[in-house]
């Protein structure tokens, strides 16, 4: 019966196909064998459908009645002869546009002009839920952390010369696994030699190759620096403990 | 009160009415009845019917839309051309002749199918006489321009907008009496 009801509300279909009177027969029977609440909720589902296709047979007896009811055949005939041109005509023939003045008002625009004036900076509007911490994902470069005192000039190129030898005399030529070497006891030292090997692998020292389907990445020191263009390849080092 | 305060109260009102109605407000254009009661008072309606004889000289006139409930209240007051404009009045205006006729097409149809037809059905009428595209793509402008009226079991029904703008009746006449053409490619 819901389905029912729900196909003729879905379609253009008459709702007057649906029995209302043998329906509400039907459940007014059925309601005594009904023990559960689920039985009893689909029941008064079955009504509420039912008084929905009460309410299309409402508006379809009104909708026939008035003068727009015209056989639906003669119309789809008529639109499918006219021409597109003719169509239009006849929209336009009895069209009135509605008449407003679709722009802001004085009125409206010193709202605006208040509403912009008192709005804080985005840096600031959500301070409340958020605090101070909201900065933009950004790169840091060599340069600045030279400026922030992470590394000294000096530093990062001894540091960068001892990984490069300690790559060189582990991999001895051959492939080892990028992950073991940039291991260490803190996330921040991982982080710090993934960050070195970059620049080696940047500047043709070292290579890596990745495994697609096993996901491990292997890493080599080169005997001679690369002269292939680089490629970039993102690493996840995890989330720090 | 004497005459010319009653006189002046009178056309205060009137101005009030036509700035109510005319400078757009929310989405939709048009006043709800119980808007301009409290603008204007509950003598609302005698405001709106000397209004409407005082823009007849400028081709215009206050139309009433009713709503759902067919209160004064749920009912929608606009303002509206008296006479349709001359075909080539609407063409200089940018609006496109197949998409008025799609629009045509698609009241007649609607009402012809006691004013609700699924979307499918609308599309599948509509495409024999014009391309996909642009049935696809007017059907779902006329729906946001209130034109035409879509629930959520993609019925789609006559919107308030045509109710607002379109002689429905003086529409489906003119479609049924025009003679049979050959469609222009």
């Amino acid at each position: 019966m819901i389905e029912l009801c729900r196909s003729v509300e879905s379609s253009s279909a008459n709702p007057f196909d649906v029995d209302i009177r043998e329906k509400i027969r039907l459940l007014q029977e059925r309601l005594p064998d009904w023990k559960f609440l689920d039985e009893l909720l689909i029941d008064s589902e079955a009504m509420l459908e039912l008084a929905q296709i009460v309410k299309l047979q409402d508006e379809w007896l009104k909708h026939r009645a008035s003068s727009l009811y015209i056989d639906p055949l003669l119309i789809q005939l008529k639109v499918k002869l006219l021409a597109k041109e003719s169509l239009s005509e006849a929209f336009i023939k009895s069209w009135h546009p509605v008449a407003q003045v679709d722009q802001i008002s004085p009125k409206g625009l010193e709202k605006a002009f208040v509403y912009w004036r008192d709005l804080s900076p985005m840096s600031e509007r959500f301070k409340d839920q958020f605090g101070k911490h909201g900065a933009a994902p950004g790169v840091v470069d060599y340069a600045e952390l030279v400026s922030m005192g992470a590394f000294t000039e000096q530093q990062f190129e001894t540091t960068l010369t001892a990984l490069m030898d300690e790559l060189t005399s582990k991999s001895g030529g051959e492939w080892i696994d990028y992950m073991d070497f940039i291991a260490s006891d803190s996330y921040e030292g991982r982080v710090r030699r993934s960050y070195l090997m970059a620049f080696l692998t940047s500047e043709g020292r070292a290579t890596l190759r990745t495994e697609p389907l096993t996901g491990k990445i292997w890493l080599k020191a080169l005997g001679e620096k690369a002269k292939a263009p680089p490629k970039s390849v993102a690493i996840s080092l995890g989330d720090a403990e | 009160m004497t005459e010319p305060a009653d006189k002046a109260l009178l056309e205060r009102k009137v101005r009030k009415a036509f700035q109510v109605l005319v400078l757009q407000r929310g989405r939709n254009p048009g006043v709800k009845g119980w808007e301009l009661k409290r603008h204007l008072g509950r003598d609302f309606r005698a405001i709106l019917e000397v209004l409407s004889e005082d823009v007849a000289s400028m081709g215009l006139e206050v139309f009433e839309v009713k709503g759902a409930e067919g209160t004064d209240d749920s009912s929608r007051f606009l303002l509206r051309f008296k006479e349709p404009p001359t075909v080539s009045e609407a063409e200089t205006s940018g609006i496109r002749i197949d998409d008025l006729a799609v629009l045509a097409a698609t009241i007649a149809f609607v009402n012809s199918k006691q004013g609700r037809v699924s979307r499918r059905e609308v599309e599948h009428f509509l495409r024999e006489k014009f391309p996909k595209w642009r049935v696809e793509y007017s059907l779902d402008r006329y729906v946001k321009r209130g034109y035409l009226d879509q629930d959520d079991r993609s019925m789609v029904h006559i919107g308030w907008r045509t109710r607002a703008e379109v002689d429905e009746a003086t529409l489906m006449t003119m479609i049924l009496s025009r003679a049979q053409e050959a469609p222009k490619k």
